[in-house]
């Protein structure tokens, strides 16, 4: 198992967002996390990658066999863990070229990048521009994605890479992930399912108020979901803990 | 301008309206003899942006203590550019002498007294009219002496329609520890012209200084001008002034500083727009680490018709030991004026540390690119290779913190 969460809670503040949350992805699965906004989806995100403000209170994370519930974000980011963000902060002075360089490290992998840039259209006038600074929705989910794949990470956590986009860039994204997921592993979050039209995922789950209800095959929730929206999970029993 | 000694005199006990007051008796105007330009002067002149190694390409202007070392103009900008000391300006042209105290009083306070009276040295720069001066043009202050008090004037004229980058790069030789540097400038730009003004500090821990600059901004005239101060000083205080009195001109006053040890800097800019649809900015990014104390003083005031004035104050704290001020001031005598200020001062935004830290980049990197980040050069307009340089200079500062 890549990853493995049990029975996690976590809390900003005093509030307890996510109460009691069960994961397993395996290797080379691509996995799709669904639910409406403000259930939580984004705090499991940052609660995986260690973001100091989610506090784990209950339960663990599990990556590649390693406790890593207390281990400090970048080593969780050594160990393989890449987050493309629903909502990165403005970085001001800080240019996405010297950023993306950082990341790749220049190694000899600078061609490969330089592709990558190229086929996620990221260009020469974006590069020379402040990270996130005035950057529109969808160049903000290209950079961040350009990002996340320029760290070669094993296990890609992708937080809504599809809304806010346009269809030009929804393609270009699709098509880059569909591939980059061939070899590797993911979880995703997706708000309406767009991102499906380009990827085979291997398992689906629903996120209500902070805790996962129920699991599945990918497009038979999606559909559901399209046509009864989420009221539908909360009555939902048969595919629950399946 | 004509002086009245006698009122110099009395102006030499003046204290200054900011900053620390010093006691000008502790320094002297002795000098010790003018070293050669070895590989230790070109190195720390190059840490104030000058290349002296590329004298003989650019032009370039050497002072060090109280005379000029060297001075030559670029070849290719042979009658373009009039490069002269202040001295041989003011024997060489009965007009110089008109333009210097024009656009700062000689009475303002001690320093400008002193410059007044006992003053030695600085250039006097003149780029002709309609001349475009692609190449930029360096001069370098740099003391030698022990306590020694160095008081330059400079005047720099742009004619009309010229267009020019100029650097002044002020400094200590690294093994003096004390000494007070005062430097009067004052910049003319004329109807058209666009001047790109860039003043780089690096000062030994135990070094006053005081600079006054006043800068006469004509029709449809640009200038950027930029300071830059890195490390340390004992005390710095300065208060740039400008007037904008044609129409549609424009100035821009950017400054970059980051402060160590208990350096304190009382460092403002002040512009006064007069003509029609002027534009005027002042945008000030201050880093303070350790000890070190910044006031931030911006003034615009708007007596022209549809003036547009924008006052940034951001500074960043990294220690707890240091302290920022902000102090912003718009003056409007216009109904249809528009002036606008914002101040900030903060500690390293967290969001941005996680944010770079789930990149894979480790704590202490991530701090110094956001601090680097901070300190932007970019609306400086500065040439390539300059600003390659300054940043270089950035991260040799940045490398203990
Ligand atoms: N840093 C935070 N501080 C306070 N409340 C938060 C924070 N992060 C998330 N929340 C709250 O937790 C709930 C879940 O948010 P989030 O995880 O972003 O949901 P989702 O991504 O599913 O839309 C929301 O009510 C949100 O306001
Ligand atoms: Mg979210």
């Amino acid at each position: 198992m890549l990853l493995k969460i049990e029975d996690l809670h976590v809390e900003v503040g005093d509030r307890l967002l996510l109460k009691g949350i069960d994961l397993e992805i395996g290797e080379g699965e691509t996995h799709i996390l669904f639910g409406p906004n403000g259930s939580g989806k984004s705090s499991l995100v940052m609660a995986i990658i260690g973001h100091p403000g989610y506090k784990v209170i209950d339960g663990r994370i599990i990556f590649k066999g390693i406790d890593i519930t207390e281990k400090p974000t970048a080593e969780r980011v050594k160990l393989g863990i890449g987050v493309v963000f629903q909502n990165p902060p403005k970085i001001y002075g800080i240019r996405l070229r010297e950023l993306i360089n950082r990341i790749s490290g220049k190694r000899e992998r600078g061609d490969d990048i330089l592709k990558l840039l190229d086929r996620l259209n990221i260009t020469e006038n974006l590069l020379n521009r402040h990270v996130n600074v005035g950057f529109s929705g969808g160049e903000i989910k290209r950079c961040e994605i350009a990002q996340a794949l320029a760290m070669n990470s094993d296990f890609l956590i992708l937080d809504e890479p599809d809304s806010g986009v346009d269809v030009e860039n929804l393609e270009l994204i699709g098509r880059e992930l569909s591939k980059v997921l061939e070899k590797k592993s993911a979880l995703i979050i997706t708000h309406h399912g767009y991102i499906l039209r380009y990827l085979k995922p291997t398992k689906a789950h629903v996120m209500i108020q902070g805790t996962i209800i129920c699991h599945g095959d990918p497009d038979q929730i999606l559909n559901q979901i399209m046509r009864e929206g989420y009221r539908w999970c909360e009555k939902c029993r048969l595919m629950r803990r399946s | 301008m004509q002086v009245d000694e006698e009122k110099l005199r009395k102006a030499l006990s003046k204290p200054a309206a900011y900053g620390p007051d010093l006691d000008l008796s502790q320094y002297s105007m002795e000098a010790v003899e003018q070293p050669k330009v070895d590989e230790e002067i070109i190195e720390r002149s190059f840490e104030v942006g000058v290349d002296l190694r590329k004298r003989g390409a650019l032009t370039t202007f050497l002072q060090i203590d109280h005379g000029a070392l060297y001075k030559s103009v670029q070849k290719q900008f042979e009658g373009d550019v009039e490069l002269l000391t202040i001295e041989e300006a003011v024997r060489k042209y009965d007009w110089v002498k008109e333009l210097m105290w024009k656009l700062r009083s000689p009475y303002e306070d001690k320093y400008t007294a002193f410059n007044a009276l006992h003053g030695a040295g600085g250039y006097f720069l003149r780029i002709l009219e309609d001349r475009k001066i692609h190449m930029p043009i360096q001069a370098c202050f740099l003391m030698f002496s022990p306590g020694a008090i160095q008081s330059v004037h400079n005047i720099i004229v742009a004619e009309p329609g010229s267009e020019a980058q100029i650097l002044t790069g002020c400094t200590s030789h690294p093994k003096v520890s004390r000494g007070l540097h005062v430097g009067i400038t004052e910049i003319y730009v004329r109807s058209g012209a666009r001047l790109n003004y860039t003043m780089i500090h690096k000062w030994n821990p135990g070094f006053d200084v005081r600079p006054r600059t006043g800068i006469l901004v004509e029709d449809a005239a640009t200038i950027i001008h930029n300071y830059i101060a890195i490390g340390y000083v004992r005390s710095f205080q300065s208060q740039p002034t400008a007037r904008l009195v044609g129409g549609n001109s424009k100035i821009t006053m950017n400054n970059v500083v980051y402060l160590q040890g208990s350096s304190e800097m009382d460092l403002g800019g002040e512009v006064l727009i007069e003509g029609k649809g002027d534009k005027a900015e002042i945008i000030t990014n201050a880093v303070a680490a350790e000890r070190a104390k910044i006031i931030n003083r911006g003034k615009i005031s708007c007596e022209g018709e549809g003036g547009k004035g924008h006052i940034s104050c951001r500074g960043l704290m990294l220690s707890d030991s240091a302290e920022i001020s902000a102090i912003p001031c718009l003056v409007s005598r216009r109904m249809d004026s528009e002036l606008t200020h914002e101040a900030a001062i903060g500690r390293i935004a967290e969001d941005q540390l996680f944010y770079l830290m789930a990149r894979g980049i480790p704590r202490e990197e991530a701090e110094s690119l956001i601090v680097r980040g901070f300190l932007d050069l970019s609306p400086m307009n500065l040439p390539e290779h300059l600003e390659q340089g300054i940043r270089r200079i950035i991260d040799m500062a940045l490398q203990g913190f």
